[in-house]
């Protein structure tokens, strides 16, 4: 009985959700303004609060990064909240002209950490805390932090900055009486950026991959993954680098990638909320316009070989057991994008779809099932899939599970009733990504970043509501096949500890 | 090269001279700046009472056909019976899972899934919360299943099975992250066996776990005495407050059986304990009883502008993050956290995750820092900044009608007047930097602090006892 009614209310939805009509997002009245050194700028006005949204968007990701030096482009968006030659500094020439006597130090130091296995371990603490003195020395002209004060002191609201593979983010909320204050910090500091206090920066950024990968299981495995997945483009090296790299990236190298990828060319502004579009173009050119263009992005050259059978390996962590899957897929941009997304929904997405229903609730396999995209969107990318067994049942039954659903699919079309819940949530999505300025401003910033047209994102949507059921069983067959497979699974070692002891000793 | 440069450079200068001032002194710029000032009157949420005395908060808002409706109820899994608290605890998981008595649990999972709605409902130690959105098209439906789970909760025993074996998971993998472990450790050494320290259900609480002792729970937490609601977004309120009637007609008053929560006990210090974890990177806590209430007092204000310097709220500009991060490298992650409540006591501490081989290092200098408070007074710009803060970034805590509602439902559970933003702001306006010295003085205890340490000694710089004396606590006798 109690189905019946459950089908009825389905027969009486508006259901025929409007596949063809552009997503809303793309109707916004956003105004594009380029200046002629190529930096990009979006303005949205909004009604609401007086609040304003800035969100920046560098194409500079750490793929970008040559080899030696993973983690600079993670280490370098730390340094742009230090300033510049007047922000965060008393005298700007007399702290700078420090700087060759702590490089050098920074140079001994890197030499003795190369040796590696013949590493004089009493020399580089000597030279650790040699170098610690004189940053510390150099100290008499910093005002550290004090970008953060003026913004702090301003109301500044979700001030922060991330760098994932692609591109690198930077972003802040203001009240919309002084959305001039953005202007000028932000065209200072790519103008005239100062890489202080860099040698403490780096050693927080080894405690941020202490935090994020080394003492974290999930974390550990997902860096892992990626390296198994992918042995020629760099979207296997982790964005927060490889531990011995992080460790000897010097200022030089630093300064280095800023000059190379950061040029208002590559950069692109959203300005969302309550604003008046012809002031802030007009301080857009009077504070930026005259920065230099830089180098044009260039797309990373290197593409992965195709796979040629399945990868499996075992990560030994002192913690229970968990599994990734990847199938390696073509990236966002490709015509294939929606239908692997619109599979990945049918699998995974909430509790009705296929391998939630098995594993988690028919089964009672696993704890969670999820499915997405990684770890980036310009370049080919892995469908992920994670899952968390309940003991004692096995990640080899999860990948069991996996494998069957996935069969399963090439075999039985998606029913009309999965189609329509997709498109469902694809619309219901769509509408709710509009409330927020700042989420807004992100998605702008980052869809012209990536693919140099801010509705891209809101286009995907659209192109996901015209999936059919024959597109989803077709890349499934195309892209989901066992040689296509990269497997990691999380595993005790023999002797429990024996992983985190050897990492614990470098 | 040179010449062309110097020449680019002023010929830049004579187009724009504007920009050109740019590449000069940006400190000077900032310092000059002159900012008009903020127009705005924040929207206000409408407060209506339905004929069962429950009262509901409206802020409509027509911008997007979307609908938001918060449901808070004033009762938590620390007033049930102390063996029901496991129960309680997944009580919500049940009520979102479990099916109605008229729909399955399958029926419901494709609704939510088919309208696309966010359906959250969460049992919390001393307030619970259900949360209903979606397109606002679906106003009756989400209205409908949402009333149906909250008071026709079936508990479906597979559904039940389900939770049970992800709670048994849960507590196996307890121990496999560091800070799961320093949670749980804090939380026992701080409040012994409290509820409100409570996060994990044990297996013998799992054992108990039935479909009628859920729906007891469930009834007894979510009735209508308890509630308030706030509704936001695309709705009209003569239509909207005739569907809540409806909602709520015949929903029995809610039944006896609950209890105060239990007075805390706040272990005093000092102490050191210490739990062994093979990682590279310490976890730390340390802190004391909080010692003050949410109230209109000088006293309460002051401890928010110290709590914001020594790292609150303040960033980077706060004690803490500028000398163990900044100017130490010593960590990612620092912060203080100078909790306050406006019913009973709560506690104040700071944590970080230091590097190994910085422990007793970082140990020591998070404690010199919070004893700074009081012995190394700050200035009155560091008072300037934490009121700057406040006062400018007022127009986010109106950034949207949901968060309006959302701040009138938590200032009504809190017994907090309606008007409580505005007292605050001039509140933490009239701190002096005399008064955060007074208050750190007389409520921060550097020499009374309880300090809790997961990590793996022999990484240490030192040996952990040259802090005094440390309590081994072996990380299977944390209870919980």
């Amino acid at each position: 009985m109690r189905r019946v009614i459950v089908a009825a209310v389905l027969l009486f939805l508006p259901g025929a959700a409007p596949a063809q009509e552009p997503s809303p997002g793309e109707q916004l009245p956003v105004v594009k303004r380029v200046l002629p050194n190529g930096m990009t700028f979006l303005f949205l006005r909004r009604s609401g609060a007086p609040t304003v949204s800035f969100v920046t968007h560098f194409r500079a990701g750490a793929v970008d990064e040559w080899t030696g030096i993973s983690g600079t482009a993670h280490l370098f968006e730390h340094m742009l909240f230090k300033g510049s030659h007047s922000i965060g500094t008393t005298n700007a020439a007399a702290e700078q002209a420090l700087f060759p006597a702590i490089d050098a130090v920074a140079d001994s130091f890197t030499a003795e950490f190369r040796k590696g296995g013949t590493t004089d371990s009493a020399r580089l603490e000597a030279l650790r805390d040699r170098l610690k003195q004189l940053e510390d020395s150099a100290r008499t002209f910093v005002e550290s932090n004090e970008l953060d004060r003026i913004l702090t002191e301003n109301g500044a609201q979700f001030l922060n900055a991330s760098t994932n593979t692609d591109v690198t983010n930077y972003y802040f909320a203001l009240p919309s009486n002084r959305a001039k204050l953005w202007f000028l910090l932000e065209s200072d500091r790519i103008r005239n950026p100062v890489l202080r206090e860099f040698y403490s920066e780096r050693e927080v950024v080894m405690e941020e991959r202490r935090l994020r990968v080394e003492t974290q299981p999930a974390g550990l495995l997902r860096e892992e993954f990626l390296q198994a997945a992918f042995r020629a483009h760099p979207y296997g090296r982790p964005v927060v680098g490889i531990a011995s790299e992080i460790q000897a990236v010097s200022r030089r190298s630093a300064e280095e990638y800023f000059k190379r990828f950061y040029g208002p060319n590559n950069a692109v502004v959203a300005i969302v909320g309550d604003i008046t579009v012809d002031t802030m173009a007009l301080w857009a050119d009077r504070y930026f316009a005259d920065i230099p263009a830089g180098e044009p992005h260039r797309p990373v050259v290197t593409q992965e070989p195709p796979q040629r059978g399945e990868r499996r390996i075992e990560v030994e962590y002192d913690a229970n057991p968990q599994v990734l899957i990847g199938y390696h897929v073509p990236s966002g941009e490709h015509p294939d994008a929606a239908a692997l997304s619109v599979l990945s929904a049918v699998l995974t997405g909430g509790r009705t779809s296929r391998l939630y229903q098995r594993l988690v609730i028919q089964d009672r396999v696993a704890t969670n099932i999820g499915s997405g995209m990684a770890p980036g969107q310009l370049y080919p990318r892995l469908l992920q899939f994670s899952g968390v067994p309940i003991a004692p049942h096995s990640t080899q039954e999860i990948e069991a599970a996996v494998y069957e659903e996935v069969t399963r699919l090439e075999r039985e079309a998606p029913t009309d009733y999965e189609m329509q819940r997709v498109r469902n949530q694809v619309q219901a999505g769509a509408i709710q990504r509009l409330q927020d300025n700042f989420g807004l401003a992100f998605q702008l910033s980052s869809s012209e970043a990536l693919w140099y047209d801010w509705r891209q994102t809101f286009r995907f949507q659209s192109a996901l509501a015209r999936v059919t059921a024959a597109d989803v069983q077709r890349v499934a067959r195309t892209y989901l096949t066992k040689s296509n497979r990269t497997v990691a699974t999380l595993v005790r070692p023999a002797t429990p500890g024996a992983a985190a002891a050897a990492e614990g000793s470098r | 090269m040179r010449a062309p440069l110097v020449y680019g450079a002023l010929l830049a200068a004579a187009l724009a001279p504007a920009a050109a001032q740019q590449a000069g002194d940006a400190k000077a710029q900032v310092q000059a700046l002159q900012f008009a000032p903020l127009r705005f009157t924040p929207p206000t949420a409408k407060r209506v009472v339905l004929s069962n005395g429950v009262p509901v908060y409206l802020l409509p808002d027509h911008g997007l056909p979307l609908l938001n409706v918060a449901i808070v109820s004033r009762v938590g899994v620390g007033h049930l019976p102390d063996s029901l608290w496991g129960v309680g605890w997944q009580a919500d998981n049940l009520m979102r899972t479990g099916g109605t008595t008229r729909l399955a649990p399958d029926s419901v999972d494709k609704l939510i899934d088919f309208y696309a709605l966010a359906v959250n409902i969460s049992t919390g130690n001393e307030q619970s919360t259900a949360s209903f959105s979606g397109l606002s098209r679906y106003r009756d439906q989400m209205l409908e299943l949402g009333f149906d789970l909250l008071r026709n909760s079936r508990n479906d025993s597979a559904r039940v099975r389900i939770t049970a074996d992800q709670q048994l998971e849960n507590w196996r993998r307890r121990n496999d992250q560091p800070g799961s472990i320093l949670n749980r450790a804090w939380s026992q050494v701080m409040v012994g066996d409290h509820p409100i320290g409570r996060s994990l259900v044990t297996p013998g609480e799992v054992a108990g776990f039935t479909p009628a002792r859920f729906r007891w729970t469930q009834q007894r937490i979510f009735c209508p005495q308890n509630l308030l609601i706030g509704v936001s977004g695309d709705f009209d309120e003569r239509a909207l407050i005739a569907k809540l009637e409806s909602l709520f007609r015949g929903w029995a008053a809610c039944l006896p059986g609950l209890r105060p929560l239990p007075p805390l006990q706040v272990t005093p210090g000092p102490r050191t304990v210490l739990v062994e974890k093979d990682v590279n990177q310490t976890n730390i806590r340390m802190g004391h009883a909080g010692g003050l209430k949410v109230a209109n007092t000088p006293e309460y204000f002051a401890a928010e502008v110290a709590d914001f310097l020594l790292g609150g709220g303040g960033g980077f500009n706060s004690r803490l993050l500028q000398r163990v991060r900044s100017d130490s490298g010593f960590a990612y992650s620092v912060f203080s956290n100078w909790g306050a409540d406006t019913k009973r006591e709560d506690l104040f501490f700071a944590g970080a995750q230091i590097r190994a081989e910085k422990t007793v290092a970082g140990v020591s200098l998070m404690r010199h820092i919070i004893a700074s408070m009081a012995t190394e007074p700050v200035t009155p710009r560091d008072v300037k900044l934490a009121q700057d803060n406040e006062v400018n970034s007022f127009v986010f805590q109106f950034d949207s009608p949901g968060q309006i509602v959302a701040t009138q439902l938590g200032y009504a559970i809190d017994g907090l007047p309606a008007n409580w933003f505005d007292l605050y702001l001039r509140g933490i306006q009239a701190v002096t930097p005399a008064q955060v010295a007074d208050v750190s003085r007389r409520y921060l205890h550097p020499d009374r602090l309880v300090t809790v340490i997961v990590g793996k000694p022999s990484l240490f710089d030192q040996p952990l006892e040259s802090l005094g004396p440390v309590i081994r606590l072996p990380v299977d006798s944390i209870r919980r």
